[in-house]
């Protein structure tokens, strides 16, 4: 393939993403708003200073995490789509230590936090790999359905036994301040556990492709019955592939939580397992792809924030610019295969 | 009057499943699944208020929810079924932009009002004597329009698919699209065609929430009856009869949570009570040992392989 | 051809000229010209992958021909969908059957009238036109059973009706023989005769040297895409052909030696054995073989008769519900594919595709795909990438793959070379037994010769195999013994292949026994 089309291929991703902002930005106009106008906002926003640099990462930490939680599913050609959920559980997992086991010393509590989080989210997550191996339930419903059920598991919690002292609100106290992962940049909200949440994404990369685990997973992914004649224990994989993935969004619960609500409120960042899915589509459900699909959703919240707090601009802007971006990247995958297609059929003619 | 008043509510709260879950099979016996019914959904309850509101005709309304389900039935339909891209990844997209498209549109629209707009709901029609029987006359033969299309869609429905050509032909594109193709039926086009009348219909279905129960407009107010719906599909094995019968559990669990949580009942959590349809849908999906897939379902129709 | 032009033109139903059609990576017709004449039988000849079927289905409207044009009836046309092509009256049996498993048969054949006239028919007039058409053909079938319940046989008859009841005069048939039993193969001939005696035109797609002889009038040869001759049935010989298709002459299957099943130790003892099928019935039903160190059991038999069943049984990826399956003495039912492949059972499944190779994966990922857990390539479940590399650079010596690297996706092999891979992996891992389902199926001559070679160079090294194949010479010239397969059990076997009556297997092969059951 020539040279200059193969650099032009490699950068879709990154068209894809400008044709996904030009569409929102042709939105704007509906509202008589100057997208060029907003859009230089934006990038004057997420840059004027560190605050807000740094906060463009502290939002992609938990962004990585449930993006790796469907990637990593969808590797083994399952549809983990119930990441929502996942995180939920694990909010409540990092939450209820944070509050119970407060006579800990920080150095116990936190990881004893991470842990209780992983845990729990991935114990949500078995469940439906479980559900999957045992009775061939089809994962993408059960998944789908388990966050409603983790939503009204959150909802009785957080008005019942884990509601604020105070009672008022649907919300938790705050957690104590040693329970509250270190700042990387003081001043920031950036704290330690964005370089924890790109440990994970290696973690996840090296479990893929230089392990034997990573090895039957995607062998099941790409072609399960190929995968079942290799003996390869397709059901042990469901499980452990639920269990790793809902570990990843019950991770970004302990980030969330721990590092920057310090507090759980009722339902909130409601949407974190749908961005999750954007992200690793856009990512191309490798973890460095979700990496920087990560770091680019968190920059468009904090700069779609940062307008929509200072100008006449809704904050549905955000949704659509996601939802405008995910839709482009689909189609440049078309495109992209349309063109390999047809350069390979120029390349026969020639011959 | 308890009995009838959770039956008349049963009928009502099933009647958007019913629409939502018969078009979901149709889609479905052709081989594409409707991810993107949940967006569709909150399409047409945003459209169908819009329409109302605006020329404050019901009517109206109902027709701008249905050219809202054709709109993204076209989108959904051209990407997955033309394009041949993955049909949950470009559902999921969907289903994320359409809240936020929604919600702008309605400020494009209406900018920030002070209290929620409101308009006036499907008036009910009843039916002549039938509506004077007890116990179910409020419940089948005092609704609104919906509710009596809804019957009417099942029927027609179970007729269309198994008793006519057109029937023969989407049954077929998902039983085996390449029989179709040889039979010189352009797979895509029965396919795409199916998704824009199923989305049509699901642009109905989530009317029924903004100006048939509702008379307003909010982000949450679909609140994943479409994916409720889009179990039911599954769960009544893609067949209109096991539509209605899902939908009328469904609608059971939806009005039996809106009873206990008006009654002040504090026995069962409310958080609970809520979760029921969900919880049932997963033992359902796990119990169930057969199922009547439609053998291609998911599986983009291509022609030249290799 | 200058006086007679006009006369042969009107002849000619159908003229394909320079037709070229790219597929991605591959040319699969590279300006091809030829034509069909009323009333005649064309025997388009090629080996796997020469391009018959692309061709056949741009005639059908399947494809659409990157360059060339064709003419019906000497008009230009344009075919842009099967409903064009049936409408200019061209009809096409599939080699992989176009029917809906889960409808009736009259189901199938009103939905196969497409757009057409027909298409409104009423049920209950279509069923008495099939029960019509099937009587004067010769076609008979019940309109209101199940395509899924129906042998591969009748499905066959379904699609020809289906073609007929559509209004087809030019009859395109892709390997129409390959899932039939002789005795139906010589039914399916008489139809074609009955057929074109009409004025009706069939293009008979094959790779079977014999069936060209029996029923063509005229051959058109492909190779590479490309007609290799043309020419009619009396002037063709085999060895003619068989030079324009593989472009030299075939070799017979070369290097068979003497058996050396002299001690028969068994390696495998298959017992009373039961397993059901896909569909809950009884596919394998009380089945019963052996196979000896250095020997080679061919299990002959119409696809469909629990063979697939049988070999999955063995492997461990199919529940043995009854009687018993013993390795080198030991009982196998209830152990995992995992374990029998740590038992040291090869096998080669029908469909590498689908069953014995992940596209996707590169080279050495497939070779290793069984043994990634072995020591030798992982170590505490973290892959030696060095060990694997190494391995898969010899593998790809000694069994002389073509691929540019070992990371190169096996996807873009050709098929030869990918079941190279296939058998290269299993080799290793069949110690004491090779199972073997259709080894050579889509191979072309070349390749199945040396998967051919394979097979009894493990024999020779005294492992036992057990092939199972749908084309009777190859397990004639395969086995040292051969089982009859037929409804899941084995009717008959045959001690001595190069003895056995071809005729009196094929009865075998339809149920028909030796005392007349």
């Amino acid at each position: 393939m020539d040279r200059k089309w193969r650099f032009f291929l490699a950068l879709f991703p990154v068209w894809s993403v400008f044709l996904g902002l030009a569409l929102s930005g042709a939105m704007l106009l509906f509202l008589d708003l100057n997208p060029l106008d907003v859009y230089g906002r934006m990038v004057a926003f997420a840059f004027r200073d560190m605050y807000n640099f740094a906060d463009i990462f502290a939002k992609a930490a938990p962004l990585i995490l449930t993006g790796l939680a469907f990637g990593f599913a969808f590797r083994a050609f399952l549809f983990n789509i119930g990441a929502q959920g996942q995180f939920y559980i694990g909010c409540l997992a990092t939450v209820s230590c944070a509050l119970y086991l407060d006579a800990l010393p920080g150095f116990i509590l936190l990881p004893l936090c991470f842990a209780a989080s992983a845990l729990a989210g991935g114990a949500w997550g078995a469940l439906i790999g479980y559900a999957k191996a045992r009775f061939n339930a089809n994962e993408f419903l059960i998944s789908l359905m388990s966050t409603y059920v983790a939503v009204a598991i959150m909802n009785y919690l957080i008005r019942g036994p884990l509601i604020e002292s105070k009672g008022e609100y649907p919300q938790t106290d705050v957690i104590a301040p040693h329970a509250i992962i270190p700042k990387l940049i003081p001043h920031t909200r950036l704290h330690w556990g964005f370089l924890l949440a790109l440990l994970v994404a290696a973690l996840a990369y090296f479990v893929l492709w230089k392990t034997t685990l990573g090895f039957q997973i995607r062998a099941v992914g790409m072609n399960r019955e190929s995968a079942r004649y290799a003996g390869i224990r397709e059901k042990r994989v469901f499980v452990i592939v639920f269990l790793i993935s809902g570990a990843f969004a019950g991770l970004a619960g302990f980030m969330e939580v721990n590092g920057v609500q310090h507090m759980l409120v009722q339902g909130f960042n409601p949407a974190i397992g749908a961005e999750g899915i954007g992200i690793a589509i856009l990512g191309n459900a490798h973890p460095v792809g979700i990496v920087f699909a990560a770091i680019l959703f968190g920059a468009l919240k904090v700069g779609g924030n940062m307008v929509v707090q200072t100008s006449p601009v809704p904050s549905s802007i955000i949704g659509i610019m996601e939802g405008f971006v995910m839709l482009s990247v689909i189609l440049s995958f078309y495109l992209r295969r349309r063109i390999v297609t047809a350069l390979e059929k120029k390349k026969l003619r020639r011959d | 009057m308890f009995i009838e008043n959770i039956l008349t509510n049963t009928v009502m709260m099933s009647t958007p499943l019913m629409i939502g879950a018969l078009a979901e099979v149709l889609v479905e016996r052709t081989g594409v699944m409707n991810i993107a019914i949940e967006g569709t959904f909150l399409m047409g309850a945003w459209a169908g208020f819009v329409g109302a509101y605006i020329t404050g005709s019901l009517t109206v309304g109902l027709l701008s929810a249905v050219l809202a389900g054709v709109l993204t039935g076209a989108l959904y339909g051209y990407i997955t079924v033309y394009l041949k891209q993955h049909q949950i990844v470009t559902g999921t997209a969907i289903n994320i932009l359409a809240p936020g498209l929604a919600l702008y549109l309605y400020r494009v629209f209406f900018g920030i009002p002070l209290l929620p707009l409101q308009v006036e709901l499907l008036p009910t029609i009843p039916i002549p004597f039938l509506s004077d029987l007890p116990v179910v006359g409020r419940a089948f033969f005092n609704q609104n329009i919906l509710t009596y299309a809804a019957f009417a869609l099942i029927a027609a429905g179970f007729w269309v698919l198994f008793k006519t050509r057109t029937g023969l032909v989407i049954r077929s594109a998902g039983a085996n699209p390449e029989a179709v193709d040889a039979a010189g039926i352009n797979v895509e086009r029965v396919r795409f065609g199916t998704v824009i009348f199923a989305c049509a219909m699901d642009g109905l279905a989530g009317a029924f929430y903004s100006i048939g129960f509702l008379g307003l407009f909010t982000e949450n107010i679909i609140g994943g009856r479409g994916w409720i719906a889009f179990a039911i599909c599954f769960l009544g094995n893609w067949n209109p009869i096991g539509v209605l019968v899902g939908s009328l559990v469904f609608g059971l669990a939806d009005a039996l949570s809106v009873v206990i949580r008006t009654s002040g009942v504090t026995m069962v959590p409310n958080e609970f009570v809520i979760a029921i349809p969900y919880i049932l849908t997963i033992v359902a999906t796990i119990a169930r040992r057969r199922f009547n897939v439609p053998a291609y379902l998911g599986i983009p129709y291509v022609k030249e392989g290799r | 051809m200058e006086n007679g032009a006009s006369a042969a033109e009107s002849r000619n139903v159908v003229e394909l000229s320079g037709i070229t059609k790219y597929f991605t990576g591959v040319i699969a017709n590279d300006r091809v010209s030829l034509e069909v004449r009323k009333g005649e039988v064309l025997a388009l000849l090629g080996e796997n992958g020469a391009g018959k079927s692309t061709l056949m289905k741009i005639l059908y409207g399947m494809y659409q021909p990157d360059e060339g044009e064709i003419r019906v009836d000497g008009r230009k046309v344009a075919i842009r969908s099967p409903q064009d092509a049936m409408d200019l009256g061209i009809g096409m049996i599939h080699q992989h059957f176009t029917l809906v498993p889960v409808h009736t048969v009259v189901e199938n054949v009103l939905l196969g009238a497409g757009k057409g006239p027909k298409a409104r028919m009423s049920v209950d007039e279509a069923s008495k036109e099939i029960a019509e058409t099937g009587e004067a053909y010769g076609l008979e079938v019940d309109p209101d059973a199940l395509i899924e319940q129906l042998p591969v046989g009748m499905q066959q008859r379904v699609e020809i009706l289906k073609a007929l009841f559509r209004g087809a005069r030019i009859l395109i048939m892709d390997e129409p023989t390959a899932v039939l039993t002789p005795q139906n193969t010589k039914r399916l001939f008489d139809f074609i005769k009955d057929f074109t005696k009409e004025g009706n035109s069939v293009v008979f797609i094959t790779h079977k040297l014999q069936e060209v002889f029996e029923i063509a009038d005229r051959i058109v040869v492909l190779r590479n895409g490309k007609v290799a001759g043309e020419l009619p049935r009396d002037d063709a010989s085999e060895k003619v052909l068989a030079r324009m298709m593989v472009g030299r002459e075939m070799e017979e299957i070369g290097g068979r030696s003497a058996g050396v099943r002299s001690p028969r130790k068994k390696v495998l003892e298959v017992s009373g054995l039961k397993v059901r099928g896909s569909r809950g019935h009884w596919a394998v039903d009380g089945l019963d073989l052996d196979i000896a160190a250095g020997e080679i059991l061919g299990i002959a038999g119409v696809s469909g008769n629990g063979q697939e069943e049988l070999a999955e049984a063995i492997c461990g990826l199919r529940e043995v519900a009854e009687g018993n399956i013993m390795l080198e003495g030991e009982s196998i039912p209830g152990r995992d594919a995992a374990e029998i492949i740590e038992a040291g059972v090869g096998y080669i499944p029908s469909d590498r595709h689908r069953e014995g190779l992940v596209l996707d994966m590169s080279v050495e990922e497939n070779l290793i795909l069984k043994r990634f857990a072995s020591p030798v390539f992982s170590n505490k479940g973290v892959l030696k990438e060095k060990e694997i590399r190494g391995y898969s650079k010899r593998v790809i010596e000694d069994y002389s793959i073509k691929t540019y690297s070992p990371t190169e996706r096996v996807r873009d092999l050709s098929g030869g070379n990918q079941q190279k891979v296939v058998i290269a992996r299993e080799m290793d891992i069949a110690r004491s037994l090779l199972v073997a389902v259709q080894p050579t199926r889509g191979l072309d001559l070349g390749a199945a010769d040396y998967v051919h070679r394979v097979l009894l160079h493990a024999r020779s090294e005294g492992k036992a195999i057990l092939l199972v194949s749908t084309e009777l010479s190859e397990i004639l010239s395969l086995s040292d013994r051969i089982g009859v397969i037929y409804r899941g059990k084995i009717l008959r076997f045959f001690d001595e292949p190069a003895t056995a009556d071809i005729e009196e297997i094929g009865l075998v092969m339809m149920g028909v026994t030796g005392n007349g059951s």
